[in-house]
């Protein structure tokens, strides 16, 4: 790609990617619909120059807690603060938000309709075509600058609809799942942008219920369930504390070895390699010594981090019991 | 401020090029003139061919006159007497001078065939013979005049179709002629003198205190149009916003705009932008109607027709615009309301039934306001915020109300206007979030409540 992000968006103070800053700091924040509580008590931290990962099944709390952060809604008690200050209409002018439920009006030309967009977010006209140029090329749309939003397909409406939430170069940017009905091309694209706007320092809220997409963008992750939080810290640190032991072997015999109960707690036969979880209290080194005396032989033995699928699953499971 | 702009322009910029606004503004004023003249043309139209009739006549002297008569549409009037002040008056003629409206009426089409029905026999089988002819579609009906129909004053009229009834008012109105003429002749007095002596006087109508001009029925003709013309507008435009929201809320752009906008900003920029596009509208058509008053008006006139006048002062201009705007914001804003409540833009329209009707209830109401303008029913009518913007244009129109009046009824609109908005916001704020059902009036009472 010739056009590089930095072209376009207006250099920022130097933020260091490790930087710890806080851009996004919500206090036990509860929000109820009468009876219905949607958001209970939950605090949580987004830092700047990372993607933080809003997970939860339907009806967990994400939309109601992303709708409290770009102030569509207010929390009944505990506080938002979005660069260390209150929530106030200035400080919208620098959220980008991509909402899960979107669109755009149909007999508009993409052209003036960003543009619109833009000048609700206070970003000056010339300013504004400019930029809207530079992303329509980005993203391979400049023919369709004049085109009205009915005329196109809807994966090329949903990159439209990218450009408008990035387009006054926010430095908090929500996704609400923004890679749902997207073609694997198109995945990679945005998934570029996005990589792309977090190295220029950007925080970056992704809200999703998809775990493989989460797994690998993601730096920290939070995973609601049931209005409540069950979940958060770094995705490193999530994955270690999730104490599930598994091994992943291929190996020739050992079949007692492996079907002891006493070792292994659950076997998993795939193709020509087994997934063998470990029973409590048994170290890895400990299956590897067994088997190695038998003699079998080993080609593959891996130590297999448990996905965020499997923490998902079970942690939602859990709280579902 | 410069969101509000944004959104302002972009409602007006984008409504004002599309097609819809090229349609609408050259079709309003056919509308108006299809809403107001077409019906009666319909009525009056005379599909089939000339009305064949019969005509028995037992009294044995009336046959020739009562055909000629039948025939004829106007007597002759006897020709014109030399002198110069006639003239005038009968180019009017006696069935124009009404109104223009009512002319539109006069001009029923009925033509008639007649022939003679000699008695054969005695009068049941020759009537029985012409009932033959009737069912064989040689005649469409006759009449017998019975011999005592000079004291007496009975004809009677044997038809296939009787629910023709200008056919049946025209016959019945000219075989009285005819049978009226022979009651005079008998009585031994000349029809002609009868006639001229009897013709009626014409009631040229002043505005009192005016400036002398004769009133040809202008006012209430420009009544009606701008009467119409608001409604029309009220009503297209009040659609509009109801679309423009269901849009809006189905698409789910709501949710963008709201966090970039406050939802009372959109609500009111929106109202705004389109308040724009429906002025402009009305500009263009005031100004066509304009250059219709100046150059078509004269040229008629210059042919020979009578074309009522009427003047439009600045003041009055004001007052227009003023009470179009308060019927536009407040039948929109509810148009607005109902489409943050709804789901799809059909169900939007089910719901504004009802205030389509009070709409419509207006224009109606407008009716009998411009035949007593100063009456209390007028004046309780015109206070009422949800007819005013109709009733009271009408007023202005046809007999100016005094100014505490037009001030009081302003100003009891507009509040309402406010409060209508107060609640609308509330409403909105909330439904347009809400997705997948229409809301519940419990539920609507509640976000006005907790908003």
């Amino acid at each position: 790609m010739l056009l590089k992000l930095s072209d376009f968006l207006q250099p920022k103070k130097a933020v260091n990617v490790e930087s710890r800053t806080t851009t996004l700091n919500i206090e036990h924040v509860t929000k109820r619909f009468d009876d219905f509580v949607a958001v209970n008590d939950l605090s949580l931290k987004a830092r700047a120059g990372r993607i933080f990962g809003l997970l939860g099944p339907n009806g967990a709390g994400k939309t109601t807690t992303i709708r409290m952060i770009v102030n569509i809604t207010a929390p009944d008690s505990g506080r938002i603060l979005l660069f260390g200050q209150h929530m106030t209409a200035a400080l919208q002018d620098r959220i980008g938000y991509l909402p899960e439920e979107r669109g755009l009006y149909k007999r508009m030309k993409i052209g003036e309709q960003l543009r619109f967009f833009a000048e609700l977010k206070n970003l000056d006209g010339r300013e504004a075509t400019r930029r809207i140029d530079l992303w329509l090329e980005k993203v391979k749309l400049s023919d369709w600058r004049n085109k009205k939003t009915m005329e196109l397909s809807k994966g090329m409406q949903q990159k439209v609809q990218f450009i408008a939430a990035v387009l006054h170069d926010p430095e908090l940017l929500i996704l609400d799942e923004p890679f749902t009905g997207l073609d694997p091309i198109s995945v990679a694209l945005i998934e570029g942008l996005v990589l792309e706007l977090k190295a220029a320092g950007k925080t970056i809220i992704f809200s999703t219920h998809g775990m493989e997409q989460a797994e690998r963008i993601c730096d920290d992750i939070c995973l609601l369930n049931k209005s409540k939080k069950v979940l958060d810290g770094s995705l490193r640190e999530v994955k270690s504390s999730f104490g599930r032991n598994a091994v992943a072997l291929r190996v020739d015999g050992a079949a007692d070895v492996l079907n002891d109960r006493s070792l292994v707690s659950q076997l998993q036969t795939s193709s020509d390699e087994v997934e063998a979880v470990l029973a409590e209290g048994i170290d890895s080194q400990e299956l590897l010594q067994r088997i190695l005396a038998t003699g079998a032989r080993i080609t593959k033995f891996e130590l297999v981090e448990p996905s965020l699928r499997d923490i998902f699953i079970s942690k939602v499971g859990q709280t579902n019991e | 401020m410069n969101k509000l702009l944004a959104i302002i322009k972009r409602e007006y910029v984008q409504r004002v090029r599309s097609r819809m606004f090229l349609f609408t503004t050259i079709l309003g004023p056919m509308m108006l003139v299809v809403f107001a003249v077409v019906p009666s043309l319909i009525f009056n139209i005379k599909a089939g061919g000339d009305t064949r009739i019969a005509v028995l006549d037992q009294t044995g002297k009336l046959y020739d006159r009562v055909s000629s008569s039948v025939l004829k549409d106007e007597i002759e009037t006897p020709p014109p007497a030399p002198s110069t002040d006639d003239v005038m008056l009968r180019k009017i003629g006696p069935e124009a001078k009404n109104s223009s409206i009512d002319a539109l009426k006069a001009g029923a089409q009925v033509r008639f065939q007649v022939e003679p029905a000699p008695l054969q026999g005695d009068l049941t089988s020759t009537k029985d013979a012409l009932n033959e002819r009737v069912k064989n579609g040689e005649l469409d009906g006759y009449v017998v005049i019975p011999a005592d129909v000079f004291d007496a004053g009975v004809v009677q009229f044997y038809a296939r179709n009787l629910s023709d009834v200008p056919t049946r008012d025209k016959l019945q109105e000219r075989i009285s002629r005819a049978i009226i003429e022979q009651r005079l002749l008998d009585a031994n007095i000349a029809p002609d003198v009868i006639r001229k002596k009897s013709e009626s006087v014409n009631l040229q109508p002043f505005p009192a205190g005016g400036s002398g001009k004769e009133d040809k029925g202008g006012a209430v003709i420009a009544a009606f149009i701008v009467g119409f013309l608001i409604y029309i507008t009220i009503l297209m435009y009040g659609q509009t916003i109801l679309g423009a929201v269901v849009e809006e809320k189905e698409t789910r752009i709501a949710e963008i705009l709201f966090s970039s906008v406050k939802s009372f900003t959109l609500l009111i920029g929106k109202l705004i932008g389109v308040s724009l596009v429906a002025l402009t509208q009305l500009t263009i058509w005031g100004l066509v109607l304009a250059a219709f008053a100046v150059y078509g008006v004269g040229m008629l006139i210059a042919r020979g027709m009578d074309i009522p006048e009427f003047h439009v002062q600045p003041l009055m201009l004001t007052y227009f615009v003023l009470f179009f705007l308060l019927g536009y914001f407040l039948y929109a804003t509810i148009y607005a309301l109902l489409g943050s409540i709804v789901t799809t833009a059909q169900e939007g329209g089910q719901l504004a039934v009802p205030v389509v009707f009070t709409l419509l209830a207006g224009l109606y109401l407008a009716f009998p306001v411009i035949r007593s303008p100063d009456s209390s029913f007028a004046f309780w009518i015109s206070m009422v915020p949800f007819f005013s913007p109709i009733t009271m244009v009408v007023r202005l129109v046809t007999q100016a109300p005094p100014f505490w009046q037009i001030a009081l009824s302003l100003a009891l609109g507009f509040s309402t206007v406010v409060l209508i908005m107060w609640v609308a916001a509330r409403i909105y704020r909330t439904g347009m979030l809400m997705y997948g059902k229409k809301a519940s009036i419990p539920e609507i009472m509640r976000w006005i409540r907790q908003a």
